[in-house]
């Protein structure tokens, strides 16, 4: 292996064991937009004065996710000799004083907050972590150095089989580095599946110079969070794997794209290159090998549609990022023209796991015709909104029941929609579908990129519906009349039902839109209308339900429902009137009642007072003042 | 907010920039990190920088939801639209703030004090239903804690 990069790995595996054998506690810190969100800065700062002001022998570090992240901040305590690692989670700034003294101090476990048992043996009151059912059945490869790394330290990635792979893919040639690719059965993770290996063979044969990398971090599908994960948590996994791409696919510059909602990720991957170049890792004649590669940050500023390859691509080399005409390609003219490969956050990042333990390990994780392993976030009526990583092939069911921790208060899955507003919308009844690509091609949609979003009886339908199309009307480049023009008649005719005007020719209607938006030029208008083609198949009798019966099961729809007193007698309705933001709960002659004139439908009343007030169908049969001025004639 | 910046303070803070070189963006970006928004004479600043016209520079403003063109409101709610916290009360947050702020998405107060507009997902979906108070998540909110908090809001200062 090249001698520069085996000293470099020798230095940084001698500065990790140092660390490792310091003799110190060392406290993991999970440092990420979730853990944040939750308070983690607070935690670390409040660890470090607690370890500082009380000279205790141990070190505070920073990591990246375990996925736990609704029980964030997670804290992670490796004893001074290093026998013992126990997670602990929820670790609030408050509790800090109490844990540091508990754990540190006194050097017990701390059961109440113990997640399990990461390294040694499992107590009475403390279990082994890999035995907790989110763990169980994880194969963390992607996630390897998640809880364990510092992802702002180039040595922490480097002591752990960081830059193998790309040492490996150093002594052979850009044939044989797409042979292990291809041979690896590597799906792009974006959505599409298209074996990575290919897309960079079309690049390799490119004959213009220079080629073009860019890896796609516009992660925009709301409720998918796992390119996030894997940038905060270790990016120097994806620098690693552009190199290997630009070995594979003799390209000469990489661009990350990253939506600007990431600040922390493109802080960090920012740090990540930075550090890279400073140890001769990017840049001209790396390592001394002849090969030269720049790599740069992309941010983003909000645009769902730079999610699609060739609007990506506008948004760096040119103003707005509307999708291209294709062909040409991008292989053939992406990036200024020139030749460019665009894959996946997720897709990058499994290369140097290829590069480093072959094609053979990488695909034998699963029987799948899907290889390898893929990361899933969970969100939505769950009790558990985590990220994991697991090889294809287990069941939605399963993700739910043991990854997403069930349903929230134990009520039934009415339905899911596996990956992003433009994936589709499937029944409850539907579970067992497996997590791989082909059943959901199989049904005009696809598994998308990772996303998974589950809803109970409380979601209306077409209420989610109206929200996706919604969201694709907004973010729509506007070239395409049929996207464009098309979503934003199905959004006023989805509105008019809710508003109680729904007429018998409305499902008609929107399938003529489902036809005509897919003759869009790129996949945004294209799948803009997955959401309510298969709500339609799936949900057809709510459909029916809100146009014909003028009723929402959900009590939703605010042209379908109005909030009523039920009882005079209740307590809180005093308090409802006074959180009222429109004046509508009101009282005459000692009577309470509600206005529905005034009445907005944002339930502040009943939070306040649940007995005395109701949601019910609404009784007046004439359609809201909004469903007669809807969507015109 | 600071003062208007001169023509010569806007061309040196994008001199760095050069044409054909996907420089939009990223002279964009750092137009609003230092003064909050990009004004009409930085987008002439940019496209003289970048060889190109104020129409083309403009197009790219306005095409991305991050960009603006005014100065932010003291106090930004950015409202969650995501799939999370929609489906645990989100969209009916926003109905309540918006009925106590007075405001359609989007907007700001007269006295620039206080707005809201749209936030997308970024995963932080264990807190829904959320807002970012100016960059901060507030998270597990209720209907009656968000109309608490645009009182406070609209009521501050006054």
């Amino acid at each position: 292996m090249n001698v520069e990069l085996v000293n470099l790995r020798g230095a940084a595996r001698e500065k990790w064991a140092a660390e490792m054998n310091s003799g110190r506690v060392r406290l993991n810190v999970t440092l990420d937009t979730s853990s944040i969100a939750r308070g983690a800065e607070d935690t670390l700062a409040a660890l470090r004065n607690g370890v500082a002001a009380n000279k205790l022998a141990a070190d505070v570090n920073i990591t990246g996710s375990w996925g736990f992240c609704w029980m964030e901040p997670c804290v992670a305590v490796r004893s001074s000799a290093g026998t013992k690692t126990v997670l602990y989670a929820n670790v609030t700034a408050d509790r800090v004083e109490e844990f540091l003294d508990r754990v540190v101090v006194q050097g017990q476990d701390m059961p109440e907050l113990a997640l399990g048992i990461v390294e040694g043996n499992a107590t009475a009151e403390i279990p082994l972590l890999a035995d907790h059912p989110f763990m169980k059945g994880q194969v963390r490869r992607l996630m390897a150095n998640l809880g364990f790394t510092d992802p702002e330290n180039i040595d922490h990635y480097m002591a752990n089989g960081g830059y193998e792979g790309f040492g490996k893919a150093l002594e052979m040639d850009a044939e044989a580095i797409i042979k292990e690719m291809l041979d690896s059965g590597l799906g792009g993770r974006g959505g599409g599946g298209f074996p990575a290996g290919r897309k960079w063979d079309f690049l390799r044969s490119a004959n213009a110079d220079p080629r073009y990398l860019i890896c796609n971090a516009d992660e925009g599908d709301p409720g998918a969070w796992v390119n996030r994960v894997l940038m905060e948590g270790d990016p120097h996994l994806i620098v690693e794997g552009m190199l290997i791409a630009a070995l594979g696919a003799k390209a000469r510059a990489g661009y990350i794209y990253i939506r600007y909602e990431y600040p922390l990720a493109i802080d960090r991957m920012r740090k990540a290159i930075a550090d890279a170049y400073a140890k001769g890792l990017l840049g001209e004649n790396i390592l001394g090998t002849g090969l030269d590669f720049d790599l740069y940050v992309f941010k983003g500023a909000g645009a769902y549609v730079c999610g699609e390859e060739t609007g990506l691509i506008n948004s760096i080399d040119s103003y707005r990022g509307m999708p291209r005409i294709k062909p040409p390609f991008p292989a053939q003219a992406g990036l200024w023209n020139k030749p460019t490969n665009v894959n996946n956050v997720e897709s990058y990042a499994n290369a140097p796991l290829i590069m480093r333990n072959g094609a053979a390990w990488w695909s034998g994780v699963s029987d799948e015709k899907e290889k390898g392993t893929k990361m899933f976030t969970f969100s939505g009526s769950v009790n558990w909104q985590g990220c994991i990583e697991i090889p294809f092939g287990p069941t939605v069911r399963t993700a739910l029941d043991q990854y997403a921790g069930g349903m929230k208060g134990g009520k039934a899955c009415k339905g899911f929609q596996p990956g992003g507003p433009l994936s589709g919308m499937l029944n409850g009844r539907e579970l067992d579908l497996t997590l791989t690509l082909d059943p959901y091609r199989g049904k005009g949609m696809f598994l998308g990129s990772g996303g998974i979003v589950f809803f109970d009886d409380s979601a209306c339908v077409i209420d989610m519906c109206k929200f996706f199309v919604a969201f694709c009307e907004d973010e729509s480049c506007g070239r395409c009349t049929t996207c464009h023009g098309g979503s934003q008649r199905a959004v006023e005719v989805m509105r008019r039902i809710q508003a109680g005007g729904g007429r018998e020719a409305d499902i008609d209607n929107l399938e003529k839109l489902i036809q005509t938006l897919v003759w869009s030029n790129c996949l945004h208008g294209q799948f803009t209308m997955t959401t309510v083609k298969t709500s339609l198949k799936e949900f057809r009798d709510e459909w029916v339900e809100h146009i014909v019966d003028k009723r929402c099961r959900a009590g939703v729809c605010e042209g379908l429902i109005q909030y009523r007193v039920r009882s005079q007698t209740a307590s809180g309705l005093e308090e409802a009137a006074a959180i009222c933001p429109t004046g509508a709960v009101q009282q005459e002659r000692g009577q309470w009642f509600i206005d529905d004139g005034l009445c907005i439908r944002c339930g502040a009343c009943k939070e306040q007072s649940p007995d005395g007030l109701e949601v019910v169908p609404r009784l007046a049969a004439t359609p809201t003042l909004a469903a007669a001025t809807a969507a015109g004639g | 907010m600071s003062a208007e910046p001169s023509a010569q303070e806007l061309r040196d803070l994008v001199a760095e920039f050069e044409p054909n070189k996907g420089h939009v963006m990223p002279a964009l970006h750092k137009v609003q990190e230092t003064y909050g928004y990009i004004s009409r004479p930085a987008i002439e600043a940019i496209a003289r920088q970048l060889n190109t016209t104020p129409a083309l520079v403009y197009g790219a403003v306005s095409f991305y939801s991050d960009f603006r063109t005014h100065p932010p409101a003291q106090t930004e709610i950015a409202w969650c639209s995501g799939p999370a916290c929609r489906l645990a009360g989100g969209d009916r947050i926003r109905e309540a703030m918006q009925a106590t702020l007075e405001l359609p998405l989007g907007g700001e107060s007269d006295d620039h004090r206080y707005g809201i507009h749209v936030g997308q997902c970024n995963g932080t979906c264990s807190e829904a239903p959320q807002v970012w108070l100016n960059g901060q998540v507030v998270g597990n909110l209720t209907v009656s804690k968000a109309i608490e908090m645009a009182r406070e809001i609209r009521g501050g200062g006054e």
